[in-house]
């Protein structure tokens, strides 16, 4: 069949037997997940056992696109890593940008699923529907920068897009990270580890197909419609201070995590600025693909201790998390540890979190020097930061037992209540107790554990006041206050805002353009359009929002066969705690178990979290709810 | 008065959406391959659009003589229906400019979308404007007397040896 949109073809690569299948994709499953992470989960759901080692050979990894991946959708430039992590155990997609996934569609696959474990290191290089297995070992033990270059040379092709494991990834580190067009991360939940785990050091993809459209001229209306949006999007600054705007507004808003959660303010906020990284040490502002609106950094450090090539980044969530998260306000030496953490390949939220999280042990006498090597290691120390990424990614001291993460390393240590983590997985550089109670919830139950993007910004509703389209679908308005909890339809408001960042994730999209009045943003209704005149398929708004919520269920059902219920819904401690300093003052979580009842409720599970027969049913997923054993 | 392209490398972010809507525009499908406008990545941190400059230089290399000046709009265009693949225009841009389609195999070439340009139309970011021939003229022999500039301050080995 013709197919629009897609590609239409999933490449399924075996290393333990060295060989590659491609197969049309399971229309049943397309019409049901559209795509991306949807119809990867349902790929995994079927392909991977429950209780499986993410890091054996039974594991399997799928680089995920969309139908709307690589077209002129504004926020097409993406690709999701879908596969269960070795650092929480569960469902895990990390989204990167740049021009992988663009590719891997000119390349000729919508999907490319890896499992198996070559006997030695291997790529892949994928060109129009051609996929060749290369040998590797030369590249063992290099960076990201230095096997992205000599790929490119091997393969003949600059324009063609690499994304490769560094150090980290090979040693798996828990929180190694996919880094492709050299700056570029797929971050969280350690999907490079699962690369090391299976000899395979890097994908290079490239290639000259069509990206087909069904309805051109409709397809062009729908373009011109969003870009015009777009134009009025409420976060002008965003271009130009790429995301790290946001450290002077979470520090004047008291929801800057600093000091390993500590506090929520940082009084040299100023110097890891977005501000001042423009002002001294950006080179450029960089899109991903088909992105109008170039959030991404591209900096360099020129001169002094912390000289670092230009490079991606950092963001904002880099920023603070090997900034205030450890009292370092150093912005030069954050650039050089995030372009460490890229070559390395290492998650750099992660990384940072248990940095700060040892430095915090080594306070309460916790860790002590003869742990560390004969070093200190003290809030603020520039010098330990860079240090210990290394010690991390290679797995050597200290970095032995924190490469394994921060929940391993606690119970490890014996410091279980000071980790901040949930079902394993890091908090990110956004502090619940001053942003948003919803972003509070949102850590708690997002499937791949604690996270502020996982499936949209939690905040936009309550904290952000964004419509962002979804009245029409039953958003309450107004929002709520931010700060409340039970009692006000948060469960309901953030049934939505997860829905709207679903649907963004099956299309194959980046969702930053997803926030603000209807006329501002990326709505459900324009992603519709535009997917309804690239593809040709009828679908209508409600059944994208079926669909996303069909989705957003199936991952659930993962995790739940995984053996996650209620309990795991949850919160460090220290979130019930009231902050002690800054604007929000005396501020905490207090009823998450109302707000679960709340969120459950809305999305038609029981009391353990656990969708009903009935709900799945209602999404036409009667399959997953019988080997549920429902 | 006519009016030309002009590419501002320094403003460009690297985003291919000029490439993508020339594809579309042009093939009715989205495939930068197939574009006539392209965007060069420099390492490590230059973003180059590169465009047609409508020179002509290719008008007399055609067998056919199927590449003519559209007189309203200034363009240098190939009579695409007619085109045979030799690839001599190919051959005879200086610039590299003129490709042949990787999927039907037409020598593709900028026809400035009939003096509509998508590309410029769709760059938030400005780094490709369409000018009035004069302003562009000015703009070119400022961009490439900085270009010569900064070449004579690079070292010339063979010269140095010489002397």
């Amino acid at each position: 069949m013709d197919y629009f949109g897609y590609m239409g073809k999933v490449c399924h690569v075996d290393l333990t037997t060295g060989t590659v299948s491609i197969e049309p994709p399971v229309e049943r499953d397309l019409q049901r997940f559209l795509g991306c992470s949807g119809y990867a989960a349902k790929m995994l759901w079927d392909g991977v056992r429950a209780k499986v080692d993410p890091l054996s050979d039974k594991n399997k990894i799928v680089f995920a696109t969309g139908p709307l991946t690589g077209s002129l959708c504004p926020s097409g430039g993406s690709y999701e890593l879908c596969f269960k992590s070795p650092l929480t155990g569960v469902w895990c997609q990390a989204r990167s940008g740049g021009a992988f996934g663009p590719r891997l569609k000119k390349a000729g696959f919508d999907h490319l699923v890896v499992e198996g474990k070559s006997d030695r290191p291997v790529y892949l290089w994928i060109r129009n529907g051609n996929v060749e297995i290369r040998e590797a070992s030369h590249l063992w033990g290099k960076g990201v920068e230095q096997t992205t270059d000599v790929i490119l040379q091997e393969i003949g092709d600059p324009d063609a897009s690499v994304a490769a494991i560094g150090v980290a990834g090979e040693n798996q580190v828990h929180f190694a990270a996919v880094i492709n067009d050299r700056g570029r991360a797929a971050g969280r939940g350690g999907g490079g580890a699962i690369l090391g785990s299976k000899n395979l050091k890097a994908v290079a993809a490239n290639g000259t197909l069509d990206l087909k459209v069904a309805e051109p001229e409709a397809f062009i209306k729908s373009i011109q419609k969003a870009e015009e949006a777009l134009d009025k999007y409420p976060f002008e600054n965003i271009n130009q201070f790429g995301t790290s705007l946001l450290v002077n507004i979470l520090n004047a808003n008291g929801c800057l995590p600093t000091r390993y959660f500590q506090y929520s303010t940082f009084d040299k906020a100023e110097e890891i600025s977005g501000e001042l990284l423009a002002e001294k040490y950006l080179i450029k502002r960089r899109a991903c693909y088909g992105c109008s609106m170039g959030c991404g950094r591209y900096s360099s450090v020129d001169e002094g201790k912390w000289q670092t090539p230009p490079q991606d980044g950092p963001e904002y969530e880099t920023i603070n998390m090997l900034g205030a998260l450890c009292l370092n306000s150093d912005l030069a030496s954050i650039i050089k540890a995030n372009y460490l953490c890229n070559d390395l390949g290492m998650d750099t939220i992660s990384a940072g979190s248990v940095i700060a999280f040892a430095m915090e042990c080594f306070e309460k006498g916790i860790l002590t020097k003869k742990d560390l090597d004969g070093e200190e290691l003290r809030w603020g120390d520039s010098e330990a930061v860079v240090a210990l990424l290394e010690k991390i990614a290679q797995r050597r001291g200290i970095g032995k037992i924190l490469a394994d993460g921060v929940r391993s390393a606690a119970a490890h240590f014996g410091a279980d209540t000071i980790a901040l983590h949930s079902k394993g997985m890091e908090l990110p550089a956004h502090e619940p107790r001053g942003e948003s109670k919803t972003l509070g919830l949102q850590y708690a139950v997002s499937h791949r554990g604690a996270c502020h993007m996982h499936p949209n910004w939690a905040s936009t509703w309550d904290a952000g006041n964004f419509e962002s389209g979804l009245r029409e679908f039953g958003m309450p308005w107004p929002p709520a206050d931010k700060f409340a909890e039970t009692g006000h339809q948060k469960g309901v408001a953030y049934r939505l805002v997860v829905l709207q960042g679903e649907i963004v994730e099956i299309l194959g999209c980046c969702v930053f353009h997803s926030w603000g009045a209807a006329d501002q943003c990326l709505t459900p209704q324009l992603y519709g359009e535009m997917l309804r005149t690239l593809t040709g398929r009828e679908i209508t708004n409600q059944e994208l929002m079926l669909a996303a919520e069909r989705s957003w269920n199936l991952k659930r059902c993962f995790n739940v066969r995984e053996g996650l219920r209620r309990k795991d819904d949850a919160l460090p401690e220290l979130m019930f705690k009231p902050l002690p300093d800054g604007p929000n003052k005396g501020l905490h979580m207090k009823d998450l178990q109302g707000m679960l009842d709340e969120y459950y409720e809305a999305l038609g599970w029981d009391k353990e979290g656990i969708p009903t027969r009935e709900t799945l049913k209602k999404l036409d997923l009667e399959d997953i709810a019988k080997s549920l054993g429902q | 008065m006519l009016k030309t392209l002009v590419a501002i490398p320094e403003r460009c972010t690297g985003c291919h959406r000029c490439e993508m809507w020339c594809s579309i525009r042009h093939k009715g499908v989205i495939n930068i391959e197939r574009a006539a406008v392209h965007v060069i990545r420099q390492l490590p941190s230059i973003d180059d659009p590169r465009v047609c400059l409508q020179c002509g230089i290719c008008i007399d290399s055609c067998p056919k003589d199927l590449i003519t000046r559209n007189k309203k709009t200034g363009a240098v265009e190939i009579d695409k229906g007619k085109c045979t693949h030799c690839g001599y225009c190919i051959l005879s841009c200086p610039y590299g400019m003129i490709t042949f389609d990787p999927v039907d195999g037409h020598a593709v070439k900028c026809d400035l979308c009939g003096g509509q340009p998508e590309c410029v139309k769709h760059c938030r970011e400005e780094a490709i404007l369409y000018m009035d021939a004069d302003k562009a003229a000015r703009h070119r022999r400022d961009a490439n007397s900085k270009r010569d500039r900064q070449e004579s301050k690079k070292p010339n080995i063979r010269q140095s040896k010489a002397g």
